[in-house]
């Protein structure tokens, strides 16, 4: 049987693989590998960085040896590969490229390797090579036992909000994961932005990044799992972002006014994204000062719970399409006492301002300012997730849109403020609009 | 490339089936420049076999903390008998690739493991260099050097 979790262990090692190749006259050729990546039982990538004597060996004869050394049991493999194809796109190639960043900074080849293609070989046949082994230390934790524990609590949660805190809640205790966070996918304005987070000095709830940046963003766009056992600045967020935010104007510096939560030297990062009907909904994304800290085995089981957390995802929304319509309740109207506050909110980007303070925009920004008409208007406090989605005016990208998510981030951001104006559930998809403090809506620009 | 350095060879079968093994020290003969190179014999079955037909062999010495690689490549390699002193030689490589790599995290059971090999089991190939190349990662990679130099 091939030895699956031996391979994938010795190609995430710190021995780098030997590869031999023939030319078409024979002589042989025996090269050091910079990059492999398992892919699956009859197929794994090497990194194309060089048009070199490997390259040309395989286009002129695709069989390749490549030799691997357990890291661990000091197991000696030899792998019988035939070349298939280069990819220079896709999943593939943008997560060795990410990985292969990292390798280069930690080695100090940063400029030197760039990958130019990921080339595909079938494995054809493992050889075990005969010879002294040492025993592999016991791993300090059983992974499937932990991924069991850390998904069980999961399908208990009653909305988005108590999901993502038992995930990330459930990695720390389980994985004993520090550090992580959960991005939504944004798909109308390809951004995703924060929703919840543990381990960092501020939540950085609502913080933005772009589609396809650094590692949360590629993951997202490729729809694959990215790892990097080694940081390199060039996967990094931070103050560029900031400067070229500054450069394009007021629009883009909210999208920076609240800052990525991220460690600022982290050694390792984990992305993996959240799967959705089509396109992922977000990315759950975790870190470590330690290089090395994520393995394969921590990879499949981030995997297998971001794919639990996705699929409870679409559960909510179906129960929100297949809930009882809620009357909205009138209630008491508020009177609450007190120097009137300002709210504005600007329609170009629904951003919306409690005095000065900079809130939210986007979609929760809409869901925000349509809540507090109503409350002015009509002395409302119940809402209903329901009819929030079918609302004209909170402006729902499309149907399959993410309205539990952009909840979410409202909730928090305006609990985080300490907001003069709170949502509080009042029971499954629906809540209450609590307002302690007289409020002055303006529209900055109500003909817009 | 007699030092504590990362040694692996190559070579090839009829049909072009690339065969490989990890060396375990090499001697360079002063005045004939014959490169002897130490293998496990039963880790180097498919290379043993590979040679005797074809006598290429491919050589490629690594220095792990600086990257500095260099292959050598012969076509008349031939297993010969262990001189006097290379048992001593192989010894003297394993302690040497350990002083190497030590500094780099790995640990000495590890390292002594993966070049651990009965006496009796070690062999050698000799062969006569007829190019070597800079396999140093960057740019040169694969630029020939002159022998000798």
């Amino acid at each position: 049987m091939l030895p699956t979790r031996a391979l994938r262990d010795c190609l995430d090692g710190v021995i780098p693989g030997v590869v031999s190749t023939c030319a078409a006259d024979g002589t042989p050729n025996v090269a050091y590998m910079s990059q492999g990546q398992y892919l699956d039982r009859q197929h794994l990538a090497l990194s194309y960085q060089f048009f070199n004597r490997t390259r040309q060996n395989i286009l002129a004869n695709p069989r390749a040896t490549l030799g691997l050394i357990h890291p661990q049991t000091a197991q000696q493999y030899r792998v019988h590969l035939t070349y298939q194809r280069t990819e220079t796109t896709g999943p593939v190639f943008e997560s060795m490229k990410a990985k292969l960043a990292g390798i280069a900074s930690h080695t100090g080849m940063s400029g030197v390797f760039r990958l130019l293609g990921s080339d595909i070989y079938r494995i054809d046949r493992v050889e075990v090579v005969p010879g002294s082994t040492v025993a592999a230390p016991a791993p300090a934790m059983d992974g499937l036992s932990a991924l069991r524990a850390c998904m069980e609590r999961l399908p208990a949660s009653p909305d988005a909000e108590s999901l993502l805190d038992a995930l990330l809640d459930g990695l720390l205790e389980h994985f004993a994961i520090e550090h992580a966070l959960v991005m939504m996918l944004d798909p109308g304005r390809s951004r995703l932005y924060t929703v919840a987070s543990r381990g960092y000095e501020t939540s950085g709830v609502g913080s933005e990044i772009p589609l396809g940046e650094g590692v949360i963003g590629v993951a997202a766009r490729e729809r694959v799992p990215i790892r990097i056992s080694h940081m390199t600045s060039e996967y990094a967020y931070g103050r560029a972002m900031r400067e070229g935010a500054e450069q394009r104007g007021l629009g883009d510096l909210l999208e920076t006014a609240i800052p990525f939560p991220g460690l600022a030297a982290p050694g390792s990062q984990l992305a993996v994204p959240i799967p959705g009907a089509r396109e992922p909904i977000g990315v759950l994304f975790v870190e470590s000062p330690s290089d090395m800290r994520f393995s394969h085995a921590d990879e499949d089981a981030l995997v297998a719970l971001a794919t639990q957390v996705g699929g409870l995802f679409r559960l909510f929304l179906a129960e929100l399409e297949l809930g009882e319509e809620t009357q909205p309740a009138t209630g008491q109207p508020p009177h609450p006492e007190g120097a009137p506050l300002r709210v504005r909110h600007y329609p170009a980007n629904d951003s919306v301002f409690l005095g000065d303070d900079y809130l939210i925009k986007g979609v929760a920004g809409s869901i925000l300012w349509t809540l507090l008409k109503d409350h002015q208007a009509l002395g409302r406090t119940q809402f209903s997730n329901r009819e929030l989605r079918a609302d004209p005016r909170v402006r729902l990208p499309d149907q399959s849109d993410n309205l539990e998510a952009r909840l979410v981030l409202l909730h928090r951001r305006l609990a985080e403020h300490r907001a003069c104006v709170q949502m509080e559930k009042t029971g499954r998809g629906r809540f209450r609009l609590v307002v302690d403090r007289p409020l002055e809506l303006e529209d900055m620009d109500p003909g817009a | 490339m007699t030092s504590g350095i990362s040694m692996n060879a190559g070579s090839g079968s009829s049909d072009g089936t690339p065969s490989q093994c990890r060396a375990l020290g090499c001697r360079v003969d002063p005045g004939t420049d014959l490169v002897s190179v130490f293998f496990a014999e039963h880790q180097a079955a498919d290379l043993l076999r590979d040679v005797a037909r074809s006598g290429k062999l491919a050589v490629v010495f690594s220095d792990p903390p600086t990257h500095r690689t260099v292959q050598v490549k012969g076509s008349d390699a031939r297993r010969v008998p262990l001189a006097e002193g290379d048992l001593a030689r192989v010894a003297a490589y394993r302690t040497a690739f350990l002083q190497c790599l030590l500094p780099l995290g790995f640990t000495e059971p590890m390292v002594r493991t993966f070049l651990d090999c009965p006496d009796s089991s070690l062999v050698a190939l000799a062969f006569t260099p007829e190019a070597a190349f800079n396999q140093t990662p960057g740019a040169q990679a694969g630029s020939p050097l002159v022998l000798g130099v």
